[in-house]
């Protein structure tokens, strides 16, 4: 679905990706890690199509997607729509005058029926538990339930692929909790996810599969979530983790519930 | 709207900038005392704000975006004295720091942004709101405030385009500055103003207050009680100034301020006309042929070219390897 | 309101099925231009505050005054020859300078020179040809003078050498914060522009809307940036005095350039004379 090919991006001189190469299938949950400043938000906003590739090529559904294609608007907004972005800042991404109109704006502009529309933003509410902020205006609102609202006008345009970037940051642990489930919840309904996050206790559980990004802007590593984080040599030489770090993962650690549903 | 340099002579520049000076003094003076020095910041940050809502790229019919200025915005929003201390700097950053032009013209461009627009605007919008108590009073005292201050400025902009080519000649009878007179300047700058821009800035005034009164009506301005009555003896006097746009004669250019050109050009819209009969129009003697330059001798002249030559071709293989150096950089990694 | 069902929820049948959507044609160039002009700025400051340091680098106060008096010079010229003089002696600076600050200035003067010519070619054609020649020079000139001065120097300084020209310490201070923020704020309405830009994938039909959402909500964080940022200063001290603090030392450099301004001004009263 997602195809990543040899892709470089440099800006202001600088590389921010260098030669990465890349395949997402659908339905599948990713996360991406890595230090600060190892290229995990460039990749993101090339998958997004905000920006394109020095070099290489970023396939999306066997479809080319170039500089030049963005530059029609049919074509971008048919990827913006099949794309959902989730901004590590949800401040800079609510600039409607209540919750309702932030998540209707998307499908208004499809062109859905209103009486559609409300029902999708009814479900949207419903689905994010913030029914009772419909008609507050998003700068009211707190870390958590901005999160919320954010989440929620984006999943409002049906995305195939949702990106989340840094989606734990901010939110108090049950509220973090939560969005595990959610997130578990949308893959599982069909929808791709890619995730960028530090959180290393969570991130076995939103994503299968994790690749690991280092500060040469390359792909260090691209296996299965759980392999990754017991890597610890490995994380430790991209600077992700110090000696101090351990995590509980895999046979040796206890649950206090059940994770099999 | 923005006056570039070379447009006015020095002495009109010198005249507007007299003229700035005390109403900076009293916006001081009233900024100190009704902002306390916590407040301090905020008119940077509306100055930076002022600076970035000139950035924005507003959508018009047709598919082609223009800009708005935002001064009366600013000034229902945290007064009109910090309002004009706030545009002033932003125009000041433009012309000083990011070289856009206007560094002389700085006192002409705040005397239109930061005093005409403001101010006119704000009183408009005060006068319409105090006597129509609702809030579809308020926002129709903004619209009109705001397209009214827009208005207002262009006119002003115009007249002192216009009144250059009367005042400043050379020995020939030529204007040194900006050459159309009045009948020219007036409509070229107001009928653009008073079809397109006003109405933009209307309307993004209006929405953008909506939108704050909404979520935050806690910061907006409250304005001082008290009812100047001079202040509106002014408003209706300028009020009555603007009809004069509409009588001048002369035809009209079109869009013909710098900003109109841009817009124009950038929109996609074909620019403009290449006059007939410009084969015996154009005399470059004034350049340099054959080494000479009329007032100079020979020798400083050939001195002269052999510099300009000289600049030029190491400014041009710098930048030609400064291309290749990318180039191969790339490559590399 | 932080009630979290532990049992999954049912999913709408929309969500779980494939939107099969053609979109409408619309314009929204606003939003890409916004994002355009946005970066340019942000760049433009950000990178300003590498700060080029050459040996040729006279004090910032010497810089600004000196740029100011060949702009009043030029301003007040009348000899076409005065303004070539002028335009050869920034040639010869610019090619002092890097290939990456010249590109920029002469992208900018050539563009203002351009559109001046553009502008005076109806003049011209009623038959008065000096305007043309004279104001698109000066033009030049004058774009390509401020240009060199705001890319060769760093900000703070050009703003620390007002204080020399009489220039209150409290105007310097907001100039300062209006500079910050302009990245600031900058980078703000730059994420939201993207954030509408990624959720416009179809028609819009309040696109005053959403740029005002983007405008109104950037008015409200400046708000609050400003009373953080006050409370950050007071923090460190600053109870309402704001001492610029100037190092004036003069080098070579200074006095090198004070005598090519000097020649220059020999130049103008030499070639005005007539």
């Amino acid at each position: 679905m997602i195809e990543i090919k040899n892709v470089s991006y440099s800006y202001a001189g600088a590389a921010a990706l260098r030669d990465i190469n890349l395949h997402i299938k659908k339905g599948e949950a990713v996360a991406f890690m890595g230090p600060n400043g190892s290229g995990k938000s460039t990749l993101l906003k090339l998958i997004n199509g905000i920006i394109s590739p020095d070099q290489g090529s970023y396939l999306f559904n066997n479809e080319e997607i170039t500089h030049k294609k963005l530059g029609s608007t049919r074509f971008a907004k048919l990827l913006h729509q099949k794309i959902g972005f989730v901004f590590q800042n949800s401040d800079t991404q609510l600039f409607c005058t209540d919750v309702y109109e932030e998540i209707a704006f998307g499908p208004r502009q499809m062109g859905i029926s209103e009486a559609d529309v409300e029902k999708r933003v009814n479900d949207c509410l419903a689905l994010l538990n913030i029914q009772d902020f419909k008609d507050r205006s998003p700068y009211q609102l707190s870390g958590g339930e901005k999160r919320k609202v954010a989440i929620a006008c984006v999943l409002s345009l049906n995305p195939e692929v949702l990106v989340l970037d840094e989606p734990m940051n901010g939110l108090d642990p049950r509220t973090q909790r939560w969005l595990v489930e959610f997130i578990v919840q949308l893959n599982k309904s069909g929808k791709t996810i890619i995730t960028s996050t530090h959180n290393l206790e969570l991130v076995q559980e939103i994503s299968s599969r994790a690749v690991l990004f280092d500060e040469t802007h390359t792909i260090a590593a691209d296996m299965p979530t759980e392999q990754l984080l017991e890597d610890i040599d490995l994380l430790k030489k991209v600077n992700l983790v110090d000696q101090y770090y351990h995590c509980h993962v895999g046979k040796d650690h206890k649950h206090f519930h059940d994770h099999n549903s | 709207m923005h006056i570039p340099d070379n447009y006015l002579s020095p002495s009109t520049c010198v005249v507007l900038a007299a003229a700035m000076i005390p109403v900076w003094a009293i916006a001081v003076k009233k900024v100190k005392e009704e902002v306390t020095k916590d407040k301090l910041p905020m008119l940077g940050i509306c100055a930076a704000f002022s600076f970035l809502m000139m950035m924005f790229n507003v959508p018009l019919p047709g598919g082609t975006t223009g800009h708005a200025v935002g001064g009366t915005l600013i000034a229902i929003l945290i007064g009109p004295f910090s309002a004009c201390i706030s545009v002033t700097i932003s125009l000041l950053i433009q012309a000083l720091l990011f070289g856009d032009g206007g560094v002389l013209a700085f006192g002409a461009n705040s005397f239109n942004m930061a005093f005409v627009l403001p101010f006119l605007g704000y009183f408009i919008y005060k006068f319409i709101k105090d006597r129509v108590h609702s809030a579809k009073g308020e926002y129709i005292g903004m619209a009109i405030g705001s397209y009214a201050g827009i208005n207002m400025a262009a006119l002003c902009t115009a007249i002192e385009f216009g009144i250059q080519p009367l005042l400043f000649q050379n020995a020939a009878g030529q204007p040194v500055y900006s050459p159309y007179p009045l009948s020219v300047s007036i409509p070229a700058m107001t009928i653009p103003h008073i079809l397109v821009a006003g109405v933009v800035e209307a309307i993004f005034t209006v929405a953008i207050f909506i939108f704050i009164k909404k979520v935050s009506p806690g910061t907006i301005y409250e304005g001082a009680k008290q009812k100047t009555k001079a202040v509106y003896g002014l408003v209706i006097a300028l009020i009555c100034l603007s009809p004069l746009g509409l009588l001048a004669t002369g035809t009209a250019w079109g869009e013909w301020g710098a900003d109109e050109i841009k817009n124009v050009v950038s929109g996609g819209s074909a620019l403009g006309f290449v006059p007939e009969g410009m084969a015996d129009g154009f005399r470059f003697e004034a350049l340099i042929p054959d080494y000479t330059v009329a007032g100079l001798p020979d020798i400083a002249g050939y001195i002269l070219s052999a510099v300009a030559g000289a600049a030029i071709l190491t400014i041009v293989f710098k930048i030609i390897s400064s291309m290749k150096r990318e180039k191969v950089g790339s490559n590399l990694e | 309101m932080n009630s979290h069902p532990t049992e999954p929820q049912n999913m709408p049948e929309w969500l779980l099925e494939n939107e099969e959507y053609t979109p409408l044609p619309d314009k929204d160039t606003f939003i890409n231009k916004s994002i355009l002009s946005l970066l340019s700025v942000l760049s433009r400051i950000k990178t300003q505050s590498a700060g080029y340091t050459s040996r040729y680098s006279a004090n910032a106060v010497v810089k600004v005054a000196l740029t100011l008096f060949l702009l009043i010079m030029l301003s007040l010229s009348q000899n076409s020859a005065f303004v070539l003089v002028v335009n050869v002696y920034l040639l010869a600076v610019l090619s002092l300078m890097e290939a990456k600050q010249i590109v920029p200035i002469l992208k900018v003067s050539f563009l203002m020179a351009f559109f001046t010519f553009i502008i005076l070619l109806p003049a011209a054609f009623w038959g008065n040809t000096y305007s043309s020649v004279m104001i698109t020079s000066k033009v030049f000139a004058t774009i390509t003078a401020v240009g060199i001065l705001s890319r060769s120097t760093r900000w703070s300084a050009i703003t620390g050498a007002l204080k020399r020209f009489f220039v209150p310490d409290i105007f310097i201070l907001v100039l300062d914060i209006t500079i910050k923020y302009i990245v600031m704020l900058g980078d703000f309405a730059l994420s939201m522009l993207y954030a509408l830009k990624l959720r416009s994938v179809g028609r819009n039909r309040n696109k005053y809307t959403s740029l005002s959402g983007i405008a109104g909500t950037m008015f409200i964080t400046s708000k609050v940036m400003a009373e953080d940022m006050y409370s950050a200063m007071e923090c460190r001290g600053f109870t309402g005095e704001y001492h610029v603090h100037s190092r004036f030392k003069f080098t070579a450099a200074d006095a090198a350039y004070i005598m090519i301004h000097a020649g220059i001004f020999a130049a103008y009263l030499y070639l005005g004379r007539n």
